[in-house]
């Protein structure tokens, strides 16, 4: 069933595709304007690349920067960019360690898991304390529920950095394994003094978002808030500062946190069902642009957007039976608090709440607690 | 999931898409596509190659002044580059090699993430030719991530695939990829569609247990012969047989379409009439008409698992008839294993007092406990 479910919106999306594109025309003048490039995009950068291919001291700042303009951006055009620069010295014997990092680090942004794990392994095995690897590691462990094994490499990540930054990694950890309160707690005693900014952003970010799982969404605002002024392009905070005002209803609110973000698809999803909820006009085309990106990817074979295509199949195009096919197989890639609510949502609205067994049971074995969770059953 | 819903909701998507396509767009950052489109005819090729402007701009370099915009006339004074590019990274081979790829005129084609540029290719292969092999490498080296979306149409067959992931040439055969495969897999589909699916089993079987009996004065007696019993058999399987094989085709060719919920919970409802007729004899001689009215709504359950497994382009009769085959092959069977048992007991007390009443009240609970499922229930 579950197959021919997907089979069924793989169908879909392809004729999707298949409409997608009007017929080719003449511009009217030479002067007409067809596309902006964005920096690091020009032919003329092609130069800086040809010189990266035999100078380690030049591949890795400019892959840095691709994977930088690809987070700031949301364009995944920058990842393959960063992947060309890395790729000779991935082949190198043996491999650059940092070069390994990078790559790992692109793939942990297509949600290539597996692959970043294994990647990550072959860093730490020649660099064992690299805080980059380790620290990109427990992410990844977290992303996928293994939290015991991101616990450790939080302590692998405590052996190379200051205590507070150290006791960020585990207690965001311990937020997930059944004490949230305690971690909580801890994260509200850590001294951010003397931090970088992107350090003391982090920390919001998970005051932020275990605010919101122990219910508490004016905390979580205001974390959040503190966030965005800090770093206003911080898309994954905005994507969770969103999903906040639209459970609490403040549609036109969250419209507004997101104007002129259409380009990152997680934010457009959330334009989009704001735009739903308001009858906006503006649907069509949100709806529209969603249903490409996700055709293109589904065609690609790839899972980047799995989270948001299920939300989309369930809260845009209302089709809970499609939108549970996406959920279920979106589970099988990641394991997030958010990724047990769509499932949930989704196995609801289809009529079949056995379909997120498979989550519950997570949630049991784990000992999560998310306040939305409960809301939710 | 049925087909109509899924039908339904790409008739949304296109109503959405189509109206999208005058409104002016921002640039949605989706990964690197190159959109190639070939059509085959005999020893021809045409089509299309389009390429986002900022993939050209990588490829060929079209921002002449560096002001970071790419106007048309930039675009169309880059034409030739882009035509010597694509020659040397697209190879289109027949059955004798290489084909004499031309490039045409620029021109320009809105998606709906931004302006794609678009090159009108044809080519000339030699002689006709059964496979197409395209080594597809664009972008390769500036954007490994890139990837070609291929949409080839030959003999009325479209295929699609995604190219450029692997160094080297991909293949394609252009005959419908070996039909008798697709119909071996329809064929198995049915024979366990029909085992698996044990409610249309039990259907037929509620129906059959009697036909080795004969109701007289309130009661049942052995048939005395085996004629009688073979032929009220084949009456009542042909029955069944051809009122599904009516509605499976009406369905899976789109002229009648009922929801999924309904004909599953009505199935559920016949297995009931037709297993408490054995406990209640009401219809007693014409049971064959009972197979023939139900029988046209189990057409539509097989229906469903067509509509899931869907029917492929071009062999869309010959894999619903191995379909329809594999399920009465699979119900003949049944038939061949259980009648013969069957007729062998008629003339035992146990048989016609306890087997078939209280095994037609057994299949007559349960279905009652599905039809509960289905209709209110619903999965």
């Amino acid at each position: 069933m579950r197959r021919n479910l997907v089979r069924a919106l793989a169908l879909l999306i392809a004729m999707g595709t298949a409409v997608a594109h009007a017929e080719p025309y003449v511009p009217d003048s030479d002067t007409v304007i067809l596309a902006e490039l964005p920096a690091g995009a020009h032919y003329a950068d092609l130069a800086a690349r040809r010189l990266a291919r035999g100078r380690l001291d030049v591949a890795l700042p400019l892959a840095q920067f691709y994977i930088q303009q690809s987070r700031l951006s949301g364009d995944l055009r920058f990842l393959g960019y960063a992947d060309a620069v890395l790729a000779p010295w991935l082949e190198h014997r043996p491999a650059a360690v940092d070069a390994l990092v990078l790559h790992a680090t692109v793939q942990q942004s297509r949600h290539e898991f597996e692959p970043a794990l294994a990647t990550l392994e072959l860093a730490l095995a020649a660099r064992p304390f690299d805080p980059q690897a380790s620290l990109t590691k427990a992410t990844i462990l977290r992303v996928l529920g293994r939290y015991p094994e991101a616990t450790l490499a939080c302590d692998q990540f405590a052996r190379s950095v200051d205590a507070s930054l150290a006791a960020l990694c585990s207690q965001s950890v311990r937020g997930l394994d059944g004490h949230l309160d305690a971690a909580y707690a801890a994260l509200l005693q850590v001294s951010s003094q003397g931090w970088l900014n992107t350090e003391k952003s982090w920390l919001y970010s998970e005051l932020g978002e275990m605010a919101v799982r122990l219910g508490r969404d004016d905390e979580a605002r205001r974390w959040f808030q503190r966030d965005l002024d800090l770093l206003p392009g911080d898309v994954y905070v905005r994507t969770a500062y969103a999903d906040l005002l639209l459970r609490q209803g403040l549609d036109a609110e969250a419209l507004d946190l997101l104007r002129g973000m259409e380009s990152f698809e997680p934010l457009l999803l959330r334009i989009a069902i704001a735009q739903q909820r308001l009858h906006d006009p503006a649907l069509a085309q949100s709806s529209a642009r969603l249903q490409v990106a996700f055709s293109v990817e589904l065609q690609r074979g790839e899972a980047v957007h799995r989270r948001e295509q299920a939300r989309f199949l369930l809260e845009v195009e209302h089709q809970p039976l499609l939108a549970l096919a996406a959920a279920r197989e979106n589970w099988t890639v990641q394991r997030e608090p958010e990724d047990i609510l769509v499932l949930v949502a989704a196995a609801r609205a289809a009529g079949n709440l056995d379909a997120a067994e498979p989550a519950l049971k997570f949630v049991r074995s784990t000992g999560l607690t998310d306040a939305r969770l409960t809301a939710a059953r | 999931m049925s087909l109509s819903h899924g039908l339904g909701m790409i008739r949304r998507a296109l109503g959405v898409l189509t109206l999208l396509a005058a409104a002016p767009i921002a640039q949605a950052h989706i990964a690197s596509n190159g959109f190639l489109s070939l059509e085959v005819e005999r020893a021809h090729i045409t089509g299309a190659l389009e390429l986002a402007i900022r993939d050209g701009e990588l490829a060929v370099g079209l921002d002449r002044d560096r002001d970071g915009k790419v106007s048309w006339g930039e675009l169309r004074a880059a034409q030739s580059a882009l035509q010597s590019y694509v020659g040397s990274h697209l190879r289109l081979l027949g059955a004798e090699g290489p084909c004499t790829l031309s490039v045409g005129a620029v021109q320009v084609n809105q998606r709906v993430d931004g302006a794609y540029l678009w090159l009108p290719i044809a080519a000339d292969c030699g002689r006709e030719f059964a496979r197409l092999r395209i080594d597809y490498s664009l972008l390769r080296e500036e954007d490994p991530s890139h990837r070609g979306l291929l949409t080839l149409r030959a003999h009325a067959v479209v295929q699609t695939a995604v190219l450029g992931d692997t160094a080297g040439a991909r293949a394609f055969d252009l005959d419908d990829p070996s039909p008798w495969e697709a119909i071996g897999e329809y064929l198995r589909a049915g024979v366990w569609h029909i085992w698996s699916g044990i409610d249309h089993l039990l259907f037929l079987l509620s129906l059959l247990l009697p036909a080795v009996l004969l109701r007289e004065h309130g009661h049942w007696r052995p048939v005395p012969r085996a004629r009688p019993a073979f032929m009220s058999i084949l009456k009542i399987v042909t029955a069944f047989t051809l009122a599904h094989s009516l509605t499976l085709s009406l369905a899976a060719f789109d002229v009648v379409r009922l929801p999924s919920r309904l004909t599953e919970s009505a199935i559920a409802a016949s297995i009931i009439a037709a297993a408490l007729n054995n406990v209640f004899p009401v219809f007693t001689e014409s049971r064959a008409r009972i197979a023939f009215a139900f029988g046209l709504l189990h057409g539509f359950g097989f229906a469903s698992v067509l509509a899931d497994m869907g029917l492929p382009h071009g062999a869309r009769l010959l894999s619903l008839l191995a379909f329809n085959l594999g399920i009465e092959t699979g119900q003949l069977a049944v038939v061949l294993l259980v009648m013969p048992a069957v007729y062998c007991f008629r003339k035992q007390l146990l048989y016609r007092r306890t087997v078939l009443p209280w095994g037609s009240a057994a299949i007559a609970t349960l279905a009652l406990v599905w039809l509960v499922q289905r209709a209110f229930f619903p999965s």
